[in-house]
């Protein structure tokens, strides 16, 4: 008797695990057919070949043009802004915990560091209109700071702390047999740094590169504020720009249901998810490959 | 109860202070702009739509399409001011020079105040009624390189900073002290070498003299007529126009 009530546990536990499994596959599933979908009625409509060499982005005006390259361009410059700042902050402080400060030390920075990624991206954002922009503005003598660079920093604060952690997890799982045996020939610690532990633990560092690139892409509300979404094609660092994500946000809330117009906003959703998709994949490739080598 | 942005923080005072002369009484409200409280309209998930516009043609269609019928109230009246820094050369613009700077046509002060810089426009999303309202009102599409900011106290703190800076909000927000110190709000002239007009001036909105003013609308579902009779006539009440016009709106009698 008892064990058929243990069995039936068993078997209800696994019914119920089974189902919100399939469940969160059930919803990706939906939200990709979803934007495949809409995807589709709009290259009905536009060429694939406008979308993407036009270079204007203009859904308002009576000749609607539907450009993504302004919007890419303008996403592409943030984020690889963002991470020219946050990946030698992020390694360097990730070294400093693993290799040269103390436990005490280390215990009070890595929760400070994590607490980082819980501010608020609106919170940031504010930040970047009020303090970060008139900053900017005052030391390039520009007359306003709402650019590219203002989101790069931003962004580059908000994937600090993804890229802390994963490079400070592969920095430290890093066997100490390797750095022993670099001090045994010799090496101070710094050649030991530079020249084994960050070399052993490349794969394990790409991915946190590539995680914090998935975070940078996909934030939204902190470029929406600081970057200052003018629609003209992007000329440099100190020019304003408007990201796919931003674009979605602002114009998403507005346009009527089922025009070309909606399924536009979808067809550029898609392309954010496709390569969001692939740079995550590529992180966690490397996460497993990491894993594998430290399994040896 | 679902609509503009411009309306939201004034539908809010009336409800609150609806509340205290009739306590069964529940309204929920929220903001998103004019498009997306008709957008709501028609999908049935709002009783009331506010809007700092009249419908479009489109809309207007699909009312109808989907056997929709709606009443109209005018409540309030908004003006748009257009806002500079306090050190700003001129006090007043003409249209015409305005909306050759909104569309991008000029691109540098030079021959408006001297300053060889180039134009800052900080301007509402696409979204924004107020967005719509100028552009439609001067019949242009905006610049590309106008910066498009998330609400009025955006706009007025990038303007704060930028001496280059031109933006435009609801005069209900600067008169409300909105603005503060360091913004200065242009008189606008309809004609070259006009009389200028300042939209905190009340006995020209009276008058519908100033030229970026308009009625601030609720479209209301026919069928919830009855369910929000008492909260218009509310807003027609003494106490109401008292809210309205504290809240920086003017009230133009009807005749």
């Amino acid at each position: 008797m008892k064990l058929l009530v243990r069995e039936r546990m068993d078997n209800i536990s696994k019914l119920i695990f089974r189902t919100t499994g399939l469940l969160v596959i059930l919803i990706l599933g939906g939200i990709f057919i979803m934007l495949l979908w809409n995807t589709i009625a709009f290259f009905i409509k536009v060429k694939p070949f406008d979308f993407i060499t036009s270079t204007q982005w203009n859904p308002s005006s009576i000749t609607a043009t539907y450009g993504i390259l302004p919007l890419l361009v303008s996403t592409t410059l943030v984020t690889i802004g963002a991470m020219l700042i946050a990946i030698p902050l992020g390694i360097g402080t990730a070294a400093f915990l693993s290799d040269y400060a103390g436990k005490r030390l280390k215990n009070i920075l890595k929760p400070v560091i994590e607490m980082l990624a819980a501010v608020p991206s609106v919170a940031i954002g504010f930040l970047g209109i009020v303090v970060l922009g008139p900053g900017i503005a005052q030391l390039t003598g520009q007359s306003n700071g709402l650019n590219a660079l203002n989101g790069a920093i931003l962004l580059s604060i908000m994937s600090l702390p993804t890229i802390i952690t994963v490079t400070e997890d592969a920095l430290h799982g890093v066997p100490d047999t390797y750095r022993e045996a670099s001090y045994g020939v010799g090496a101070s610690k710094w050649q030991t740094l530079l020249k084994v532990t960050i070399p052993a633990a490349a794969p394990g560092i790409l991915a946190a590169v590539m995680l914090g690139v998935g975070r940078a892409i996909g934030e939204t509300m902190t470029v929406l504020m600081a970057t200052g979404n003018a629609s003209a094609f992007p000329k440099d660092f100190f020019h304003s720009v408007r990201t796919i994500t931003a674009t979605i946000a602002i114009e998403m809330g507005e346009v009527p249901y089922q025009t070309t117009h909606y399924y536009a906003l979808f067809a550029i959703a898609a392309v954010l998810f496709l390569i969001t998709l692939v740079v995550n994949l590529v992180g966690e490739h490397y996460v497993n490959k990491y894993r594998k080598y430290q399994a040896a | 109860m679902k609509g503009s942005d411009t309306e939201v923080n004034l539908a809010v005072s009336l409800a609150e202070n609806f509340y205290k002369i009739q306590d069964d009484f529940s309204i929920a409200i929220t903001g998103g702009g004019s498009g997306l409280g008709i957008a709501s309209l028609l999908n049935r998930e709002a009783d009331i739509a506010n809007s700092s516009r009249p419908l479009n043609a489109d809309e207007d269609s699909m009312l109808k399409a989907r056997g929709i019928k709606i009443r109209t109230v005018v409540f309030a009246e908004d003006a748009t001011a257009f806002v500079v820094q306090k050190k700003f050369a001129i006090d007043s613009i003409d249209v015409e020079t305005l909306t050759k700077i909104l569309s991008g046509q000029i691109k540098t002060w030079k021959n408006i105040t001297g300053l060889d810089i180039p134009v800052n426009i900080y301007g509402r999303q696409s979204n924004s009624g107020t967005h719509s309202f100028v552009s439609k009102k001067l019949n242009v599409s905006f610049s590309r390189e106008a910066k498009e900011m998330n609400g009025n106290a955006q706009i007025l703190e990038g303007v704060r900073m930028d001496v280059s800076g031109i933006g435009y909000v609801g005069a209900g927000y600067i008169l409300q002290g909105g603005g503060g110190q360091d913004i200065k709000v242009l008189k606008i002239a309809e004609m070259p070498g006009g009389t200028a007009v300042s939209p905190l001036d009340e006995k020209a909105i009276l008058e519908r003299r100033y030229y970026f003013q308009r009625p601030l609308y609720q479209f209301i579902a026919a069928s919830s007529w009855n369910k929000v009779a008492a909260f218009i006539a509310f807003e027609k009440s003494l106490a109401g126009q008292k809210i309205i016009k504290a809240s920086g709106y003017y009230i133009i009698p009807e005749n």
